[in-house]
């Protein structure tokens, strides 16, 4: 019983961000400037197996990241600052994160389709890569280019 | 009387409530199990999806594992592991069964995928599994891997054949897992669901039952309330008593004693009872025996109140633990039943004993003599030109004069002589222990007393008086003395007025002529001398005749027409009161059949017969009725009975078949009235017991209603009385329009006297009845 009231507890809070996050998201969709918090939001769309980053192009500070994943399959999210191509693990299914973890910026964890997550992040001047990195989902083509001016 | 388990008017509720709290707790509990075991159903049936869904990962791994087995020569078959992979997709989106896979799980039936996200993850399993498959063959047949079609939208950049495949069947993997998960996650939302719809039913199931048990409560604070103040509006005194103190008093009690209920309460409450009551109520609340006490209270105003109380024993009930006292004031009743008494015994006018108290104690005297040896003297006056008084100067002067006879005579007697007033202007006077010398001298001195004249209505009046004495014992009989004076007090009166005789055996020849009548009785009886006359009985609203009272006449053929005070006294003491009494009976019956059948009265007419205590007391007189009415056809409720209040509350055996016949008699529908009311040993508390229709007010009462404001009070007493226990009411002798006005002003029903009709035979009675009531004009013939 204990154990499934906290359940519920930790389902409803999240379902409260979810909320909050879809409201704070349509909030912010019109001006692409995020009201009173001095940033920009970037779109990131995520789908079996493709990785739309909208607008691609931003200028260097806040930026506000909101992602949605459109299904079917969980999708999960990692910003890192390179230029060259990323390093794979040895098992050829997944980019190796701990070698990256010098410049990376942000991640989020997999969430299911439907889900909105956002993240805020500080953005130099630079090219950043956006993928997924459950296993394969890289490889089959699930990442994305934002270039930092 | 309802009895205590009768009345419940508020125990269906009480039951019906907790019914509805049981029917509550059931529903709920009945609506919470079903949905628990459609949960668990639904519980169990994911828990086989997710076994299968995350079964998919395993397999697709083990398929590329086979490939690459099978491409290195070992002897796997990578076909299979797909067929079932296949199968099982199938299944898990469409439902069926998916296949065994180790030999020792059974095949697992799945229904079909419910939900968006599960539907398009099982989809998008099946697209990739199909690419790995494809790529799979395509490796296996050394076939270019970069030409197979890809159709889960994968973009595979990659040459090397095998890290297509391993990525393939990581996708694959990973979205058999991601399924597995939302079924397993929908599971933990049913869970939650659940858990919420159970919160909820039984948070209403407890609301539900705190909402009817809160109606229990106030339906049962309702009734409490309902019962106390049943108890403390009633104007009945209700007391509940302990063992040794007062436990409850109600509201009308602490009112009507003027102190606070907690003063009562306890030790307090025998303070306010009378003294010689107190071992009654001890007793009362002690043993809870006798089912009803009369014990007296002090009111507020200091005057003692006399309650009536039933007694009921509710030791042994719990919610009460005591003695409950059920009172009545019957004061009113009791100060009635007192000056009754008193009146019984009294002469109204001038306060002297009357003939019932004389004769009391003459009895008591006659037995002292005898036992002392000594003698006593009786007295009969009758005062000469009274009738003159009355006549010419009217009642109320006539009524000055007699008391102040009255106060002569009680001013030459000893005080411990008894002076009586037998009624009209004749006296009679007792002396004990007395001689023959000192009775004439008192007599002498009587006499003289009288002579002196009066002033009476501005007149000077001389009054005589004719005085028979008699001395005792004699032969030890009241009566027999009373008869010897009487006698003697004639012989006076023929001797010429103003003198007295004492009497001697020679006087025998009147007591002769009396002994005679018995004889005559008899004959006359069989002669057919004896006739009925009727007087008619009036409702005083309608002023129509209700009904007839027959009186018995005698016209002997020596003695002319002999009044019935004369003979009826011999009938009873003889014994030919019986055949009488069924003269009269038959022959009222037989006349009122008569009557009926000639459709001249209405079916509510009554034939009164007057029954004497002799007739009642032997036993039979309900047969002789019956069988007068049988004869006549008559219906019993046309026929009434008039009895005497002494004869009804007589104790003893005679008095018990008086009241067994009457009884009886009641219950065949056969009318009782109580003749001269008021004048009997009175015990109005037993009236209600006593099976009657109505009460004959006497005519003294009736007479005395217009001048004297004592009769007219107990007149209307008795009226009252009558009514409040549903009794007619009916007024003998009234003689004027004063009387009568009087008695409407009381209230009474029924009227009878000369002012309507004097007695008549049945032929004038049939006159009147067809030619209707007469009208309420004074009859001219009143004597």
């Amino acid at each position: 019983m204990t154990d499934a009231m906290r359940q519920l507890s930790l389902r409803l809070g999240r379902l409260s961000v979810v909320v909050l996050s879809v409201l704070v998201a349509a909030a912010c969709s019109a001006s692409g400037r995020i009201a009173g918090a001095g940033g920009t939001l970037v779109r990131v769309n995520e789908r079996d197996f493709r990785l739309t980053v909208t607008p691609n192009h931003v200028r260097a500070g806040d930026v506000l990241l909101a992602v949605r994943n459109h299904g079917p399959d969980t999708h999960e999210l990692i910003i890192v600052r390179s230029g060259s191509r990323l390093p794979l693990r040895l098992d050829g299914l997944t980019v190796d994160e701990r070698a990256l973890s010098a410049v990376t910026a942000a991640s989020l964890d997999g969430a299911g389709p439907g889900s909105v997550g956002q993240v805020r992040v500080h953005l130099a001047h630079g090219r950043y890569e956006l993928f997924c990195n459950m296993a394969g989902h890289f490889m089959a083509g699930m990442h994305g280019e934002l270039v930092v001016d | 009387m309802l009895g205590r388990a009768d009345f419940r008017p508020f125990a269906s509720q009480g039951r019906r409530t907790i019914v509805a709290i049981l029917a509550t707790f059931a529903v709920f509990s009945a609506l919470s199990l079903t949905l628990s075991i459609w949960t668990t159903k639904g519980s169990q049936h994911r828990a086989a999806v997710v076994e299968v869904a995350a079964r998919q990962r395993t397999l697709a791994e083990r398929y590329v594992n086979e490939v690459l087995l099978a491409r290195a020569g070992a002897r796997v078959d990578p076909a299979k592991t797909a067929s079932i992979l296949a199968r099982s997709a199938d299944a898990l989106l469409n439902g069926g069964s998916a296949p065994s896979v180790w030999g020792d799980d059974d095949e697992t039936k799945l229904t079909a995928a419910k939900g968006a996200i599960y539907r398009a993850q099982l989809k998008q399993e099946r697209l990739l599994f199909k690419d790995t498959t494809t790529t799979g063959n395509a490796l296996l047949t050394h076939h270019s891997v970069t030409d197979v079609p890809l159709s889960a939208h994968e973009k595979l950049s990659m040459i090397n054949p095998i890290g297509r495949l391993r990525v393939l069947a990581a996708l694959t993997s990973n979205v058999s897992l991601n399924a597995a998960r939302t079924i397993a996650s929908a599971d933990d939302h049913n869970v939650n669901h659940l858990i919420i719809v159970q919160a909820v039913l039984g948070a209403l199931g407890l609301f539900t039952s705190l909402l009817l048990g809160w109606a229990l409560i106030v339906a049962t604070r309702r009734q409490t309330a309902h019962f106390r103040s049943l108890v403390t509006s009633s104007t009945d005194l209700v007391l509940v008593l302990g063992a040794d103190a007062c436990r409850y008093v109600s509201q009308s009690i602490s009112t009507m004693v003027g102190r606070a209920e907690a003063e009562m309460l306890g030790d307090g409450f025998e303070a306010f009872v009378h003294s010689d009551d107190r071992a009654a109520v001890r007793a009362a609340a002690a043993y809870g025996g006798r089912r009803e006490i009369v014990f007296r209270l002090l009111n507020q105003s200091g005057e003692w109140r006399h309650l009536e109380a039933h007694v009921t024993d509710l030791r042994q009930d719990k919610s009460v633990r005591g003695v409950v006292l059920n009172a009545r004031d019957v004061t009113e009743r009791v100060q009635l039943e007192e000056q009754l008494t008193h009146q019984a015994f009294h002469d109204n006018l001038t306060g002297l004993a009357n003939r019932a108290l004389f004769r009391d104690r003459l009895d008591q005297a006659l037995a002292r003599a005898e036992r002392s040896d000594r003698l006593l003297a009786v007295l009969l006056v009758d005062l000469d030109g009274f009738k003159q008084v009355n006549d010419s100067l009217g009642h109320d002067a006539g009524d000055q004069l007699l008391q102040e006879v009255a106060r002569r005579f009680r001013s030459v007697v000893r005080p411990s002589d008894t002076v009586a007033r037998f009624g009209g202007d004749e006296f009679a006077l007792l002396l004990e222990e007395i001689t023959e010398h000192e009775a004439v001298g008192l007599t002498q001195r009587l006499l003289d007393q009288l002579a002196a004249p009066v002033a009476i209505a501005g007149r000077e009046v001389v009054l005589g008086a004719s005085v028979g004495v008699v001395l005792g014992p004699g032969s030890g009989q009241g009566e027999e003395l009373i008869r010897d004076a009487d006698v003697a007090m004639y012989a006076a009166k023929d001797a010429g007025r103003g003198r007295y005789e004492i009497f001697c055996p020679e006087m025998a020849k009147e007591l002769g002529e009396l002994l005679g009548i018995e004889h005559e009785l008899r004959l006359g009886l069989q002669r057919g001398e004896f006739s009925l006359h009727y007087q008619p009985e009036i409702d005083l609203e309608t002023a129509t005749i209700v009904g007839a009272e027959a009186l018995l006449r005698w016209h002997s053929p020596t003695r002319g027409l002999v009044p019935p005070a004369r003979f009826i006294p011999i009938a009873e003491t003889t014994g030919l009161i019986l055949p009488l009494g069924e003269f009269v009976l038959r022959q009222a019956c037989a006349q009122a059949a008569e009557w009926r059948a000639a459709g001249l009265v209405p079916e509510s007419f009554v034939t009164w017969v007057n029954v004497s205590a002799k007739q009642l007391g032997g036993s039979g007189l309900h047969a002789v009725v019956q069988q007068a009415l049988e004869k006549t056809a008559l219906p019993p409720s046309a026929l009434g009975l008039e009895v005497t209040e002494t004869a009804v509350v007589e104790q003893g055996a005679a008095g018990n078949r008086a009241r067994a016949e009457l009884k009886i008699l009641h219950e065949q529908g056969v009318r009782i009235a109580i003749d001269d009311f008021g004048t009997g040993f009175s015990s109005l508390g037993q009236l209600r017991h006593f099976p009657i229709d109505m009460i004959k007010v006497d005519y003294t009462f009736v007479q005395g209603a217009v001048h004297d404001a004592k009769d007219a009070a107990i007149t209307a007493n008795l009226v009252n009385l009558a009514h409040a226990l549903g009794l007619v009411a009916v007024a003998e002798g009234i003689e004027s329009q004063g009387q009568l006005a009087s008695l409407q002003g009381f209230g009474c029903d029924l009227g009878q006297g000369f002012l309507f009709a004097r007695p008549m035979p049945a032929d004038q009675l049939k006159d009147l009845l067809v030619n209707g009531a007469p009208q309420f004009a004074p009859d001219e013939a009143v004597a």
